[in-house]
C-alpha cells in the first residue's frame, strides 16, 4: 500500500448509487469527483414514475 | 461544495494503487458554457432539429439543444453533437444567436483530464435489455408491444402522455394489458442472461397496479410469469394486495408467441397453462418486463481496468467483502455489483463509501474545502432597513413582468431603503454587488424577488453571510416559476401579482429576527448493539475509520446466527470466515467488547447519548454519539410437518450442522425432501424470508454431490433465487434435483413410520398426488426478528407489523432510523444473506460517520421555541411531535413546562399549530409573520 | 375588474406542493393570476387562525396543500 494517500475519491456514475456514495463521502470529509457520462445526473431512477413497494414518486 | 460533478465524461484508464490512483477522464463538450447558462430554454425553443427523446424512452421528440428533464442536475442545456445541424453541417447556429447570455460555444473541444484520487467507486449502472431480437414477441414490428421502461414513461405525469395511459398505435386507452416477465433474464436460449434481474416482478406489479389506478376497474392487467419474486421488505404484501385488492391477474406461463390480430391493432397471445392446456387470449397492449444487463462498453472497460467479472458480467465480489472489486482500492455499488432494486443499491453505495473511507481514514479532511467565516454584525433591535432586489432573469421575468414598475413600487413600501433590479440576481457579479450594497447602505433585511427559494435560497443566504448579515434576515419571493412563467399571456396581472408578492415579502422580512443555530458537540464514540455478523462488521468499519466503538452483545459469544451456517451462495466456508472476523474484532484495540450485556437505560439524543449497560447485575454508563442497532433475528420455531416428533424431520440449520460435521449418515440417504416457506408467506407472517430458497438449493446440491443417486426433492411455492443465485437453481436442476410446486391451500403432508418418511404433495403439472418416500425432511423455516420493545422505546424507533425495525425511508434511508443518530443493519431490518448484512452494516456506519465527522452539529435556525410563561404544560406538543423534540423541563424555574430541543426540531410547526396556549413560536414562520402576509394580501385580492 | 374572479389564498408546504407549483412554472403551464401563495414549512404549521384571517381579509377560497 502506498504511503502517499490522497483524501479524495472518484465516483463513476451519477445514478442513485453514485449520488449516494458521493454524498456520504463528501459528508465524511473526502473530496469527491462525480463522473457522469450523460449531461445530467439522476440515472434510470429519474425516468421511473413511481417506486415499489411504497409507490413514492421516483423524482 | 466538496462534490465536483463532471458530466459528459468517461473513464479512460486507472493507474496507480489503492490510496493513490490517477484516473484519465475524457470530458466531451457540452457546447454550452455551464457557468453562463441560466436554463431559460431559449436554445431548445429555437432549435429547428427534432430528434427522438431518449429520456422518454423514445416515445416523444426533443430538440438537438436540450435538457434531459426539467429537474435535471446540473440544470444546464446541452447540444447533442450528433444531431446539431451546425456541428454536423456548419450552418444554422440559431441557438447561439438567440441565447441571452451568450452561453453557446461551438468551439468547445473534448478535454482529457487526469485526476488523482485515493480510491474509486464504480457505480456505472446497467442498461435495460433490448428485446429487439425476440421476434416472437413482435417488439420491433408492432407499436403496441413496448418495454417496461417505455411503460414507465407512459405512466409518468411528466411523460409524453402526462400520465394518461394510451397505446402507441392509435392513442386509444387500452382495456387489456399483458406483462411478460423475464425478458432478457433467466434465459440462455434467446439471450445470454442466465441470472434473474431481481426487480422485474415487483416493477411489473407496480406498473399494473398504477395503470389500474389511472384507468379504473375496467382495465384488465395480466402478468405472465415463471416464479413470482417478491422477496424484499413489504413486497409480499404488495403482491398480495395487487392480486386480492387491485385485481391484477397472475398467470404462471411463459408466453410462446404473439401474433397481430388482422384488421386491428390488438395482439393475440398463445401460451400453455401449468396443466398443459394451450390457450389464446387477445390483448390491446403488451409490456415486456426487460431485465438489467451490463453494457458491452463497461465489460470492455472492466477488462482494461483489471476488474474481474462474474458469469453474468457483474463485478466479482466476495460474500464477506461485498463491495470490493478484484482490484484493491476500487469499490463497486449499484447494479454493476449485481442486479438489484433501489434500496439495495443505496445500501451498497453507502457501503462502498464506508469501504473507501476505511482505506483513506488517515487522510480524511486533507482535500476538502471549508467555508470562510465572516463575523456577523449584530442588528438586533435596529430599525429594519430593507433592500429589495428584483431579478429580470434575462427575459424570463422581465419579458412578462414590468420589472421597473415593480422596483418603483417596492421603493415606496415601509422600511425599504433600497430597491433595484438585476439582469441575473444569481450571477457572481450581482452577488458581489449585493455584498457591497448591504455594507454601503447598512441594509439589515433583504428581499429577493426572483425564481424559487427551493433552489436559490441557500445561494442568496450565503451572500448575506458573506456580507456579515445573519442569513435568516432574508425572504425570497417567487416571481418566475409562480408568476411570469405561468401568467405569460397576462403581463398586467403578472406585474400586479409581482408587486403583491414583493409587498408580502417585505412585510414578512420586517418582522424577521436574526436567528441562532445552536451548536452541539458530537461525542466521537459509537455503540453497536448486537454481536452477530452485521454488528461485528459495523464495529470493525467504525474502528477502521478511527472511532472508539463499544460492541454490546447479550449472549456470551460473538457470531450470532452465522455460527450455525455452513456455506455461502458463492461456496465460501462461513465458519472459516466467521472465525477470522471474530479474531479481528477481538484483537481490535478500538473495539470494546461487552458480552453478556444488555441495555437498561438510554438518555440523551443525537450526538450525545448516555446509555446504561447492565451485565450480571453490574451497571456502567456509556456516553456515545451514535448507535447502530444490529439485533438480528432467529429461526421460526415450527411444529408443522411433524417437526419435533421425529429426528428425521429437521430444519435447514440442523442440516447445516450435519454438513459442518460431515455427518456420514448424509451419504447413505436414499431420498431427501426440502419443504420451503415453513412459516413464511402465510397470512400471519406475510413476508418472504428471502434466503431460504437459495439455502435449500445449496444444501440440495451438497447432498447430490455427496451421493448423486440420492433422490432430492424441493417442494416450493415460488423459487426466489434472485440475481446470480439463479445459477445455483440451474445447477441444482442439472444435477437432477426435482422441484415440485405446491400451493398454500394444498400444503404437503409428512407421515413418519419406522422405516421411512412419506411426503404427500399435489403435483401441479401432472395434476395428480405424489407420494415421496424419503429418509430426511428439511424444513426451510421463516426468519423472525428478535423484537425488543425496551430497545425500541429507548431509542424511539418503531417496528413494523412483522417485528422488523422501520427504517427512515424504504428507499433513500434504508440503514438509518427516523431518530437522528441511530442506525440499523442486518436481519433486524429484514431477512438477508451475509453479503447484504455486511453491506448494510457498512452502510449504517457510512451514514453514522457523516454525523461523527461533523464533530459539532448545528440546529436549524427555523425551529420551535416555547414561551414557558405561557405554557400550560398540557403535553400536546410532547405527544404530537414526530421527532420527540419537545419534552417537559425537569428542573429549575420552569419545571414541568415544555421545552423544545433545537437539535431534534425539524421546524415543521406541528406543535405551534397544536399549542392551545399560543406558547410556541416557530422562528422564521411565526404566527405574526404569516398573518402579516395574509393582511398584506388585502390590496391584492 | 370586469368579471368576478374568485380570490384564492393558498398555503403550500415547502417540501411538496410549493415544489409542485414551481414545476408547473418549469413546465410552462398557465393558470389564472388571482391566487397568492404563502409558503409554510409543513402543513403541520397550518392553523385555523390563518384560514379565518384569510377569509376575513376577503378571500373567496383558502387552499391548503401539502
Amino acid at each position: 500500500m502506498t504511503q502517499n494517500k490522497i483524501g479524495s475519491v472518484m465516483v463513476v456514475g451519477g445514478g442513485i448509487a453514485g449520488m449516494q456514495s458521493a454524498l456520504d463521502l463528501a459528508d465524511a470529509g473526502y473530496y469527491v469527483y462525480l463522473v457522469e457520462k450523460g449531461p445530467s445526473i439522476g440515472g434510470v431512477m429519474a425516468q421511473l414514475d413511481k417506486t415499489f413497494p411504497t409507490n413514492d414518486c421516483a423524482m | 461544495m466538496n462534490i465536483e460533478i463532471i458530466t459528459l465524461a468517461e473513464i479512460q484508464d486507472i493507474s496507480g494503487e489503492a490510496g493513490n490512483f490517477s484516473v484519465d477522464v475524457l470530458k466531451h463538450p457540452r457546447y454550452i458554457d455551464e457557468d453562463k447558462c441560466i436554463a431559460c430554454g431559449v436554445c431548445a425553443e429555437k432549435c429547428p432539429k427534432k430528434i427522438t427523446d431518449t429520456y422518454n424512452a423514445g416515445l416523444s421528440k426533443r430538440k438537438a439543444a436540450y435538457v434531459e428533464y426539467p429537474q435535471a442536475v446540473p440544470l444546464k442545456y446541452v447540444i447533442d453533437q450528433d444531431n446539431c445541424i451546425y456541428l454536423q453541417k456548419g450552418k444554422c447556429g440559431v441557438c447561439k444567436k438567440k441565447c441571452p447570455v451568450d452561453a453557446v460555444d461551438f468551439d468547445q473541444k473534448p478535454e482529457n483530464r487526469t485526476v488523482n484520487v485515493g480510491s474509486v467507486i464504480l457505480a456505472p449502472g446497467f442498461e435495460p435489455f433490448s428485446p429487439e431480437s425476440f421476434e416472437n414477441y413482435q417488439y420491433a414490428k408492432h407499436p403496441n408491444v413496448i418495454t417496461s421502461l417505455e411503460f414507465e414513461r407512459l405512466l409518468s405525469a411528466s411523460g409524453p402522455t402526462q400520465g394518461h395511459v394510451t397505446r402507441p398505435s392509435d392513442n386509444e386507452e387500452p382495456k387489456k394489458i399483458a406483462w411478460f416477465q423475464c425478458v432478457g433474464s433467466r434465459d440462455m436460449n434467446r439471450c445470454d442472461n442466465a441470472y434473474c434481474s431481481s426487480v422485474c416482478c415487483m416493477y411489473a406489479i407496480k406498473e399494473a397496479v398504477i395503470a389500474k389506478e389511472h384507468a379504473g376497474d375496467d382495465l384488465d392487467c395480466a402478468i405472465f410469469f415463471m416464479d413470482m419474486r417478491t422477496h424484499g421488505k413489504d413486497f409480499e404484501r404488495f403482491y398480495d394486495n395487487a392480486r386480492e385488492k387491485s385485481g391484477v391477474r397472475f398467470i404462471r406461463s411463459r408466453v410462446h408467441t404473439v401474433t397481430p390480430v388482422p384488421g386491428s391493432d390488438d395482439l393475440e397471445l398463445r401460451f400453455v397453462t401449468e396443466d398443459g392446456t394451450l390457450k389464446t387470449e387477445v390483448f390491446d397492449m403488451i409490456v415486456l418486463s426487460v431485465g438489467m444487463q451490463t453494457p458491452k462498453a463497461l465489460v470492455d472497460l472492466s477488462k482494461k481496468l483489471g476488474i474481474s467479472l462474474s458469469a453474468g458480467n457483474f463485478a466479482d465480489t466476495e460474500t464477506f467483502s461485498p463491495v470490493a472489486t478484484s482490484r484493491p482500492g476500487i469499490f463497486v455499488s449499484g447494479a454493476f455489483q449485481g442486479p438489484k432494486d433501489i434500496p439495495q443499491a443505496v445500501v451498497d453505495s453507502s457501503a462502498a463509501s464506508a469501504a473507501a473511507a476505511e482505506l483513506l481514514a488517515d487522510v480524511r479532511n486533507t482535500c476538502t474545502k471549508e467555508k470562510e467565516i465572516v463575523p456577523e454584525v449584530n442588528v438586533l433591535g435596529d430599525r429594519p432597513k430593507i433592500g429589495v432586489l428584483i431579478c429580470q432573469c434575462g427575459t424570463n421575468i422581465a419579458g412578462v413582468v414590468d420589472v421597473p414598475k415593480v422596483v418603483d413600487y417596492a421603493a415606496t413600501l415601509p422600511y425599504v431603503e433600497l430597491a433595484t433590479d438585476k439582469l441575473f440576481a444569481c450571477s457572481q457579479d450581482a452577488q458581489d454587488n449585493m455584498v457591497e450594497l448591504i455594507k454601503e447602505k447598512g441594509l439589515n433585511r433583504i428581499v429577493i424577488a426572483a425564481c424559487t427559494p427551493k433552489t436559490h435560497e441557500p445561494l442568496f443566504q450565503d451572500t448575506l453571510t458573506a456580507a456579515g448579515l445573519n442569513k435568516y434576515l432574508f425572504e425570497m419571493t417567487n416571481i418566475r416559476n409562480q408568476d411570469s412563467w405561468v401568467h405569460k399571456n397576462n403581463p398586467e396581472m403578472a406585474t400586479e401579482k409581482a408587486k403583491d408578492l414583493v409587498r408580502m415579502a417585505v412585510s414578512k422580512v420586517a418582522l424577521q429576527e436574526p436567528l441562532k443555530e445552536v451548536q452541539l458537540p458530537v461525542n466521537q464514540t459509537a455503540m453497536v448493539v448486537g454481536g452477530g455478523i452485521a454488528g461485528m462488521a459495523a464495529a470493525k468499519s467504525l474502528s477502521e475509520q478511527g472511532y472508539e466503538t463499544h460492541l454490546v452483545e447479550k449472549g456470551n459469544c460473538l457470531g450470532g446466527q452465522a455460527r450455525q451456517l455452513f456455506m455461502t451462495a458463492k461456496g465460501e466456508s462461513i465458519q472459516k470466515k466467521l472465525a477470522e472476523m471474530i479474531t479481528a474484532v477481538e484483537a481490535d484495540k478500538r473495539i470494546h467488547l461487552h458480552l453478556d450485556t444488555e441495555l437498561s437505560h438510554v438518555d440523551g439524543f443525537v450526538g450525545n447519548f448516555e446509555t446504561t449497560l447492565s451485565s450480571n447485575g453490574n451497571e456502567t454508563t456509556l456516553e456515545h454519539g451514535v448507535a447502530v442497532l444490529a439485533t438480528g433475528a432467529s429461526p421460526h420455531k415450527t411444529s408443522e410437518y411433524g417437526y419435533g416428533t421425529d429426528e428425521r424431520i429437521i430444519t435447514s440449520l440442523d442440516l447445516d450442522k450435519k454438513l459442518m460435521d460431515d455427518d456420514p449418515s448424509l451419504t447413505t440417504l436414499n431420498g431427501a425432501v426440502f419443504i420451503q416457506c415453513v412459516g413464511s408467506r402465510e397470512p400471519e407472517r406475510m413476508y418472504c424470508s428471502r434466503i431460504c430458497c437459495t439455502h435449500s438449493i445449496e444444501n440440495a446440491i451438497q447432498l447430490k454431490e455427496k451421493n448423486p443417486d440420492m433422490n432430492v426433492y424441493i417442494l416450493y411455492r415460488d423459487i426466489r433465487t434472485y440475481g446470480e443465485k439463479e445459477l445455483l437453481y440451474k445447477k441444482a436442476r442439472q444435477l437432477g434435483v426435482i422441484f415440485i410446486r405446491y400451493s398454500l391451500e394444498n400444503k404437503p403432508v409428512v407421515k413418519a413410520d419406522k422405516d421411512q418418511l412419506t411426503v404427500h404433495v399435489m403435483d401441479h403439472i401432472l395434476n395428480m398426488p405424489l407420494e415421496l418416500n424419503v429418509d430426511m425432511v428439511t424444513l426451510a423455516t421463516a426468519i423472525i426478528p428478535n423484537t425488543d420493545e425496551k430497545l425500541s422505546n429507548f431509542f424511539k424507533v418503531a417496528t413494523n407489523a412483522d417485528g422488523f425495525f422501520i427504517e427512515k425511508h424504504a428507499k433513500l434511508g434504508p440503514s438509518e432510523f427516523s431518530t437522528d443518530g441511530v442506525y440499523l443493519c442486518g436481519l433486524a431490518h429484514y431477512p438477508k444473506p451475509i453479503d447484504e448484512s455486511i453491506a448494510q452494516a457498512k452502510a449504517a456506519v457510512a451514514r453514522a460517520v457523516t454525523l461523527l465527522a461533523k464533530q459539532t452539529i448545528f440546529s436549524s435556525g427555523t425551529v420551535a421555541m416555547v414561551d414557558p410563561m405561557l405554557c400550560a404544560a398540557c403535553g400536546v406538543c410532547v405527544s404530537i411531535c414526530p421527532y420527540s423534540a419537545p419534552k417537559f423541563t425537569e428542573e429549575g424555574r420552569f419545571e414541568g413546562k415544555a421545552e423544545v430541543n433545537p437539535a431534534l426540531c425539524k421546524g415543521c410547526g406541528l406543535c405551534v399549530a397544536s399549542c392551545r396556549s399560543g406558547a410556541i413560536h416557530l422562528k422564521g414562520f411565526d404566527t405574526d409573520q404569516i398573518l402579516t402576509q395574509i393582511f398584506e394580501m388585502d390590496e391584492a385580492v | 375588474m370586469a368579471t368576478k374572479e374568485p380570490k384564492i389564498i393558498s398555503f403550500l408546504c415547502n417540501w411538496c406542493s410549493y415544489g409542485a407549483a414551481d414545476l408547473a412554472g418549469v413546465s410552462r403551464m398557465e393558470y389564472p393570476a388571482n391566487i397568492r401563495v404563502i409558503r409554510i414549512p409543513c402543513t403541520g404549521r397550518m392553523s385555523v387562525k390563518f384560514v379565518l384571517a384569510a377569509l376575513r381579509q376577503g378571500a373567496d377560497a383558502v387552499w391548503v396543500s401539502g
